[in-house]
C-alpha cells in the first residue's frame, strides 16, 4: 500500500474541495442532501485507507514527499477528522431540515452550507499531511474562512456575533504565527537556508542545531501564541465558547473534536524541529504555561449550570489543556496518553454536539440555559450526552481516563511533579464539576411541562451513540496496549 | 528598504486608527499596500526571480484589495458615523504607546536593520491595536490588512525574501478572509442596520 501513499497524499485532501463543487453543482436541496452523503463516505474511506497505511506501519521512519511528510502522527489525525468529518456529514442533512433560517436564500443554503463544509474538511485533512510549517500555516488559515461561515450559518445576531470574533481574533492570531514564521524564515537565511523549502519539517530539524537561539526563540514564541488562538488555549481562547455554542451542532463537533487539536499537531510539530534551537526547557515551559493556564480557566465554568454547547465548550479548553501538558512533557507515555486523549476526547465530544440536535430539537430553551432532566424525556439523547459526559469527565473505564493517567504518569517522569500536581487537581474538580452537570443535566429531575416522547429523530443519535460508544472502548484498550510501543517511542522522539 | 519609505508605511498604518471616515482608512491602506510593494520592488535588483515575483504579488494586493474594500463600501453605507469608542487623539496616543512598547520590549530579530523590525513588529500591534480601538466592523477588517501588512515588511526585508509561493498563498489566504470579513461585514449591517461591533457584546457567561 505504501506505493499509492503519494497519490493518496493528494487525493485525501483533493476530494472534498471537489465534492463541494459538485455539491453546489447539484438542482434540488434534496439531491445535495444525496450527493452530500455519497461524496462524504468516498471522502472519508479515502482518507481511512491513508490513515491505516501509516499506522500498519507502526515505528517506522516518515514517508516524505515534495509537499507531504506522513508519520504515525499524521495517521492518528488523519483518521480522527475523516470520521468527525463522515459523523458531522452524515447528521447535517437532519440538521438543516430542522434549522430554520440561514445566512443565504431558502433555496441555495444547503448548497453553501455543503461547499463551505467540505472546504473545511479538505483542508483540515491537509494540515496533517503538509510536509512544511508555512504550507501548515496556509491551510490552517485557510479553515478560518469556511468554518467562520459555518459558525455563522443561521444568519442569527449571536451567531455573527461567534461568527466575526471567531474570523477576527484567529486571524489576528495566525498574523502573529505569520511573523513568527518569517522571523524563523530570517533565522534559517543568515545560516544559508533559504526559500520554501527550508521550512520543511525535516529540513527544520536539520538546520536546528544551528540557529541563533535568541531569534529563534522569538520565532517559537510568536508562532506558538498564534496557533495558541486558533487550538483555543487560554489566555486566547476567547472566540471557543462562542463559536462552539453558536455553531451548527454537526461543525461544532468538527471545530471542536478536528478543528483545535489538528492546529495543536502543527505546534507540536514546532516543538519537535525547534526545541533543539531554543532549549528544551524553554519550549516545555511554553507549552506548560498554555496547558496549565487551560486548565486553570476552563475548571470554574465547568462547575456552572451553563447551556449544553457552552458545556461542551469548557470541556474543550480543558482538554486542549491536557494535550499541551502532555506534548509539553514529551515523554513516551506522556506521547501515548496525547495520541489516545486527541483520539478519545475527539470521539467523546462529537457526540456531545450531536446529542445537542435531539436536545435543541424537543427542547429549543436548552440553547440559552443549562439542561435539566433528559433522561425522563428521551432516553436516547440522555444515553448520548450521559456516553459523552462520561467520558470527557474521565470516568474510568473511559479511553480520556487512561490517557489523562498516562500523560500525568509521562510528566512524573519528565521530572514535572509540581505542574502533574496542579493538572491532577484541576482534572479532579474538572471531574466533579461534569459528575454535576451529568447528574442534573441528564439524570436528574426534568424541568417543568417536559414529558417523555418517542420521536423518529431519535434514531440517528441512538446509531451514533452505539457506534461512537464502541470505538470509545476500542480507544481504551489501545490505550492499554500503546505503552513501550515502537509507534509511540518514534513519535515521542519526534523524526520528522 | 529605503528608511522614508518604512517611516511612510508606519505613518499611514497610524492614520487608519486616527481617521473616522471608511473612504479615508481605505485610500491610507491602499497607500500602505502600494508604499510595500514599491519598497519590495526597490530590493528586487540583484535577487531571485522568486523575489520579483513576490514583490509582484504585493503590488497585486495593493490593487485588489482596496477594490473590494470599496465595494464593501459601497454596499454598507452608513447612514451617520459610528459613534468612535475614544476621541481619535487618544487612539493615536495608545497606538503610540503600542509602537513604543514595540521598539523597547521586542529584541532584535537579527535583521540588521532595526528600523525595519521595529517598525513591522509595530504594525502588527497596530493592528491589533485597530481591532480593539475601533468600533466599525469594517474598521476592525482593515486592522487585519495592517497587521498583515507588518508581516509582509518584515517577510520582503529577509535576505532573499520569503518565497512566492508562501507570499502567494498569503495573499490567496488574505483575500479569502477579507471577502468572508466582507461578507459578515454586509451581513452584520443587514442585521443591525449599522456595522457597530458595540452592538453585538451578548455572548458571555
Amino acid at each position: 500500500m505504501t506505493e499509492l501513499v503519494p497519490v493518496l497524499a493528494v487525493l485525501v485532501p483533493a476530494l472534498p474541495f471537489a465534492c463541494g463543487l459538485l455539491v453546489l453543482a447539484t438542482g434540488t436541496p434534496g439531491r445535495a442532501d444525496r450527493v452530500n452523503l455519497a461524496t462524504a463516505v468516498v471522502s472519508a474511506a479515502a482518507a481511512l485507507v491513508l490513515s491505516a497505511t501509516l499506522l500498519a506501519r507502526g515505528g517506522s521512519a516518515p514517508l516524505r514527499g515534495g509537499v507531504y511528510m506522513l508519520d504515525g502522527a499524521s495517521g492518528v489525525f488523519l483518521a480522527l477528522i475523516a470520521i468527525v468529518g463522515l459523523c458531522s456529514a452524515l447528521l447535517s442533512p437532519a440538521y438543516l431540515r430542522t434549522a430554520g433560517r440561514s445566512w443565504f436564500s431558502a433555496g441555495r443554503s444547503r448548497h453553501w452550507y455543503y461547499a463551505a463544509f467540505y472546504a473545511f474538511w479538505g483542508a483540515l485533512l491537509a494540515v496533517p499531511i503538509a510536509g512544511n510549517l508555512a504550507v501548515g500555516w496556509l491551510l490552517v488559515e485557510a479553515t478560518t474562512a469556511a468554518s467562520a461561515l459555518l459558525v455563522a450559518f443561521t444568519g442569527r445576531r449571536h451567531a455573527l456575533e461567534a461568527g466575526w470574533k471567531y474570523l477576527i481574533l484567529t486571524t489576528l492570531g495566525l498574523s502573529v504565527a505569520l511573523l513568527g514564521i518569517v522571523v524563523l524564515a530570517l533565522a534559517l537565511s543568515r545560516h544559508g537556508g533559504g526559500g520554501l523549502a527550508a521550512l520543511d519539517w525535516h529540513a527544520l530539524e536539520r538546520a536546528a542545531p544551528g540557529l541563533p537561539r535568541q531569534t529563534t526563540l522569538v520565532a517559537f514564541v510568536l508562532i506558538l501564541a498564534g496557533l495558541a488562538t486558533k487550538i483555543g488555549w487560554a489566555p486566547v481562547h476567547n472566540w471557543l465558547p462562542d463559536a462552539h455554542s453558536e455553531a451548527p451542532a454537526p461543525i461544532s463537533a468538527l471545530l471542536s473534536a478536528a478543528l483545535l487539536p489538528t492546529v495543536a499537531l502543527v505546534a507540536w510539530r514546532v516543538k519537535l524541529t525547534l526545541a533543539v534551537a531554543v532549549g528544551s526547557a524553554n519550549a516545555r515551559a511554553v507549552f506548560l504555561g498554555f496547558g496549565l493556564a487551560s486548565l486553570i480557566v476552563a475548571v470554574p465554568f465547568l462547575w456552572r449550570a451553563l447551556p449544553w454547547k457552552r458545556l461542551l465548550a469548557y470541556s474543550s479548553l480543558e482538554h486542549m489543556g491536557v494535550v499541551a501538558l502532555g506534548i509539553g512533557f514529551g515523554t513516551p507515555l506522556a506521547i501515548a496518553g496525547v495520541v489516545i486523549h486527541v483520539a478519545g476526547h475527539g470521539l467523546a465530544k462529537a457526540l456531545g454536539f450531536y446529542a445537542a440536535m435531539p436536545l435543541l430539537r424537543s427542547d429549543p430553551a436548552a440553547g440559552r440555559r443549562a439542561p435539566s432532566g433528559v433522561l425522563a424525556t428521551s432516553r436516547p439523547t440522555a444515553a448520548a450526552m450521559g456516553l459523552s459526559l462520561g467520558a470527557l469527565g474521565g470516568l474510568p473505564p473511559s479511553p480520556v481516563f487512561v490517557s489523562e493517567v498516562l500523560i500525568l504518569l509521562g510528566g512524573l517522569a519528565a521530572g514535572d511533579t509540581a505542574v502533574v500536581i496542579v493538572a491532577a487537581l484541576a482534572l479532579a474538580l474538572g471531574f466533579l464539576g461534569l459528575l454535576h452537570a451529568l447528574l442534573e443535566g441528564v439524570i436528574g429531575a426534568p424541568g417543568r411541562g417536559r414529558s417523555p416522547r418517542r420521536h423518529r429523530g431519535d434514531r440517528p443519535i441512538a446509531a451514533m451513540t452505539v457506534a461512537i460508544g464502541t470505538g470509545l472502548a476500542s480507544l481504551t484498550v489501545a490505550g492499554l496496549l500503546l505503552p513501550g510501543s515502537a509507534f509511540v517511542v518514534t513519535l515521542a522522539r519526534g523524526a520528522l | 528598504m529605503n528608511a522614508g519609505l518604512v517611516d511612510l508605511i508606519l505613518a499611514l498604518g497610524f492614520g487608519v486608527i486616527a481617521v473616522r471616515r471608511r473612504t479615508v482608512a481605505v485610500a491610507l491602506i491602499a497607500a500602505q499596500s502600494l508604499a510595500l510593494g514599491i519598497g519590495a520592488l526597490t530590493l528586487a535588483s540583484g535577487r531571485s526571480s522568486d523575489y520579483l515575483v513576490a514583490s509582484l504579488v504585493l503590488l497585486t494586493k495593493a490593487a485588489v484589495l482596496p477594490a473590494l474594500l470599496l465595494v464593501v463600501l459601497r454596499r454598507t453605507r452608513e447612514p451617520r458615523l459610528v459613534a468612535a469608542a475614544a476621541p481619535g487623539l487618544v487612539r493615536l496616543g495608545g497606538a503610540a504607546a503600542v509602537a513604543f512598547a514595540a521598539v523597547t520590549l521586542v529584541p532584535p530579530l537579527g535583521l540588521g536593520d532595526a528600523r525595519t523590525e521595529h517598525v513591522a513588529v509595530a504594525l502588527v500591534l497596530l493592528g491589533i491595536a485597530i481591532v480593539v480601538a475601533r468600533r466599525p466592523a469594517f474598521v476592525q477588517l482593515l486592522g487585519l490588512i495592517v497587521a498583515e501588512n507588518g508581516v509582509s515588511l518584515l517577510a520582503v526585508s529577509v535576505p532573499g525574501g520569503l518565497s512566492y509561493v508562501v507570499e502567494l498563498g498569503a495573499l490567496f489566504d488574505l483575500v479569502l478572509v477579507v471577502t468572508v470579513a466582507a461578507a459578515f461585514t454586509h451581513r452584520i449591517y443587514a442585521e443591525l442596520g449599522t456595522g457597530d461591533t458595540e452592538l453585538l457584546r451578548a455572548l458571555h457567561d
